[in-house]
């Protein structure tokens, strides 16, 4: 059984249409990572499973034949824009937003939780005190309680610091191993590479990619090399079968033309400049969206990872 | 509807309210600047400006100074001083009597320099035709034209502003004046009628009652200015103070939760109506909380003052009903237009527009006060945004107002706020995630229509 099957749902606003048509099923005890520029659909989508827009048509269903309306109880939603009562405590705030949703007194999970993320010596401080990291996982705390089984996050990792960042990956990856479903967007490609098991890109509205990380770059076969030669990007200029080339800095990473045999571009490479390093690999989820979006797209995304 | 998750919210509000230094101190400063303004006025009521009041008459008559003097000297004694303390309560007149000057209008603006510089509290001119009787000649122009004629007038000159008390004071000595010179120029003997001018005090009494257990009728007892005005006036001032308070900061509340980006996370868990309703609820919790204090105190204080029988008891389960409902129907109202507003500025130009069902109804107490039984005082106080506060201002009056009235008033409350917090929940679903520029009215309309 699928935690979220929407099917065929559209959403406009005005003459805007934030979602065009899109499907998706997204498995139980997955994470489904959403990738795609700002303003392509992505938090409209959440939104929408979340119950606080609703579609113009099609349909969503949560678990089976539950409609998000009456599900609202089985999912912890982390928006992006987020805010907490500042003059209230933190043990309070977390007790108010795990009893809104669980209608029962969630005491005992709010202490464990605030000891796991390392906050438990300011569960009475206000909230107004907090730095901006402890504010985030005070807020990732609020999401997670009383263990929803489907987790919405909206971009949860932007404006983290690393150590913060890190508590907040390791405890979705361990929610996921207990059977939570999470679903996340994200600007930052590395990141959905390497913690989701299903990647979506929405851009412009329609969905455009779909399936797990190595699926996806099937779709797109071998055709990036990454290498390294002594004389650094000069060497890398004119090379036949290569349509571009992105430095990355120690490596330079050749997108080949379709049907360019990467044994011609090698020799070529010898030819001219001494090699310390050659592989052929599949694109990164990077080089795919580059390819989708665009490079502006790539920019504003860099901006907000 | 989730009733837990709205008794959540509802709760969460009215905790963080009552909690607040703000509230605790509105709680104690609200009644001192209400009860102060009253205390404050019974001060000055109890201490009047005793100073003597000189008066100077001109007297085309030469008859009628003589008998205003004595009139006002008879009304002065009887109230200058209180009987029991024998202290004065009342300022002394002293009047001057000047003989008219052939160049009138150089007296006139001598006079007026005295009054100028405080040597007089005013002037009178007395016309020479005063002693005539108005003629009944059935004829308008002429009657008009008397009118108008200086000649048969009193005039009475002041710089004096405000409610000017001494007018109202000279009107019976100046009546009483001429009419007892019309009678010494009618040759009767006002010395060997000394009670002639004498004036008849006049009790304010209330009606009969009989009492429905005993079948006795409770004799009418003396009325009390403060039963025809205060009472009704404070009990209209109380609703209004409690649902302004109560309903302003729900303005402030909504748009600083979708300010700080808190709505949202609300919304994972709630729906619009939900989160609205339990804003609501904890609002008006927190009006009813004030309210309870402000009558268990007004109760133990106008018995500690011996007037509680000026307070109709019956009157107070209306005052709630009217309360709650016109709480509910402005805390809806608030929310929504809170919805709308994405800064606290935006929501500050708002309040007034928020505040308009207590004001309108605030500026139309003095004329509800005087005809509380009027066409325009009923038809207002059957006007549902108005209801509340107009309809218990006349049911606290003696005169009370007719029994289906009340009741007519609630149900149609009862509608509009209804529809006010339907209207106002569709503009709050719509509204309550948008950001930047406030909605203009015409799209408030449509979401409130459409959703």
């Amino acid at each position: 059984m699928d935690a979220v099957q929407i099917s065929h749902v559209t959403k406009t606003f005005g003459s805007v249409t934030a979602v065009n048509d899109l499907s998706l099923a997204v498995p139980q005890g997955s994470i489904y990572g959403f990738i795609g520029p700002n303003g392509s659909g992505k938090t409209t989508t959440m939104r929408m499973i979340v119950n606080i827009f609703y579609p113009d048509c099609g349909e969503i269903r949560l678990f089976g034949d539950g409609r998000p309306q009456n599900s609202a109880d089985l999912i912890g939603y982390l928006p992006e824009e987020r805010g907490l009562y500042q003059k209230m405590s933190v043990q309070a705030l977390l007790e108010f937003y795990g009893e809104l949703r669980s209608g029962r007194s969630v005491s005992a999970e709010v202490l464990s939780w605030l000891e796991r993320l390392e906050l438990a010596g300011r569960a009475s401080a206000k909230v107004e005190t907090l730095s901006k990291g402890m504010s985030q996982k005070v807020q990732f705390i609020a999401t997670v309680i009383p263990e929803p089984r489907l987790l919405i996050l909206d971009e949860p990792f932007s404006g983290l610091d690393p150590v913060s960042a890190d508590a907040i990956r390791s405890a979705i990856l361990d929610l996921r191993r207990r059977g939570v479903t999470v679903i996340l967007s994200t600007h930052d490609m590395h990141l959905a590479e390497s913690m989701c098991d299903y990647i979506l890109m929405i851009f412009r509205g329609r969905k455009v990619l779909d399936g797990t990380l190595s699926s996806i770059q099937d779709q797109y076969g071998e055709d990036t090399i990454r290498v390294t030669t002594a004389g650094g990007l000069a060497a890398l200029e004119r090379l036949p079968g290569v349509e571009q080339v992105r430095d990355l800095g120690q490596v330079q990473e050749l997108r080949l033309t379709r049907g360019a045999d990467p044994q011609d571009v090698l020799r070529a490479l010898v030819a001219g400049a001494r090699v310390t390093s050659f592989s052929l690999v599949k694109p990164s989820l990077h080089d795919i969206f580059v390819r989708i979006a665009g490079a502006a797209a790539v920019e504003e995304s860099h901006a907000n990872a | 509807m989730r009733t837990h998750k709205v008794l959540t919210i509802a709760r969460r509000d009215y905790v963080a309210t009552v909690r607040t230094k703000a509230f605790l101190f509105g709680l104690v400063v609200a009644p001192i600047l209400f009860g102060g303004g009253s205390i404050g006025m019974s001060m000055l009521k109890g201490g009047p400006d005793l100073k003597d009041r000189h008066v100077a008459i001109i007297d085309h008559t030469s008859l009628v100074a003589g008998a205003l003097v004595s009139a006002a000297k008879e009304k002065n004694d009887q109230e200058l001083f209180d009987k029991k303390t024998h202290q004065q309560i009342a300022p002394r007149y002293v009047f001057e009597v000047i003989a008219p000057a052939a160049g009138s209008s150089g007296q006139l603006l001598a006079l007026s320099n005295r009054v100028r510089s405080r040597q007089l509290a005013a002037f009178l001119e007395i016309g020479k035709d005063v002693l005539q009787p108005p003629k009944d000649s059935g004829d308008a122009d002429e009657a008009a034209s008397e009118k108008t004629d200086p000649d048969t007038r009193v005039s009475y000159y002041t710089n004096a502003g405000g409610i000017d008390e001494m007018r109202t004071w000279l009107n019976g000595p100046i009546r009483d004046g001429v009419r007892l010179a019309r009678l010494v120029r009618l040759g009767i003997d006002i010395q060997r009628n000394p009670g002639l001018s004498a004036s008849v005090p006049i009790d304010g009494l209330s009606l009969l009652e009989r009492d429905e257990k005993n079948g006795q009728v409770h004799e009418a007892r003396k009325r009390n200015e403060l039963e025809g005005f205060f009472v009704p006036f404070a009990v209209a001032m109380i609703l209004a103070m409690i649902v302004m308070v109560g309903s302003a900061p729900m303005l402030q509340s909504v748009t600083q939760d979708k300010s700080l980006r808190i709505v949202e996370t609300l919304l994972g868990a709630v729906t619009p109506l939900e989160l609205m309703t339990g804003k609501v609820l904890g609002s008006v919790g927190v009006s009813v909380t004030s309210s309870l204090l402000y009558v268990i105190g007004g109760t133990v204080a106008v018995n500690a003052l011996g007037i509680a029988g000026l307070l109709p008891l019956t009157i107070i389960p209306w005052f709630y009903a009217f309360l709650l409902t016109d709480l509910v129907m402005l805390c809806a109202f608030a929310a929504a237009l809170g919805a709308c507003c994405s800064t606290p500025q935006d929501a500050q130009n708002l309040a007034i527009v928020l505040l308009m069902p207590c004001l309108i109804p605030m500026f139309m107490l003095v004329t509800v006060l005087r005809q509380p039984n009027g066409m325009l005082a009923t038809v207002l106080s059957l006007a549902p945004p108005f209801t509340p506060i107009l309809m218990l201002l006349r049911q606290a009056m003696p005169s009370g107002v007719p029994a289906w009235q009340p009741w007519a008033g609630l149900a149609g409350v009862l509608v509009f706020a209804a529809g006010t917090v339907w209207a106002a929940s569709r503009i709050f679903r719509v509204a309550i995630l948008i950001q930047g520029k406030p909605p203009r009215l015409a799209e408030m309309v449509h979401w409130a229509l459409r959703g």
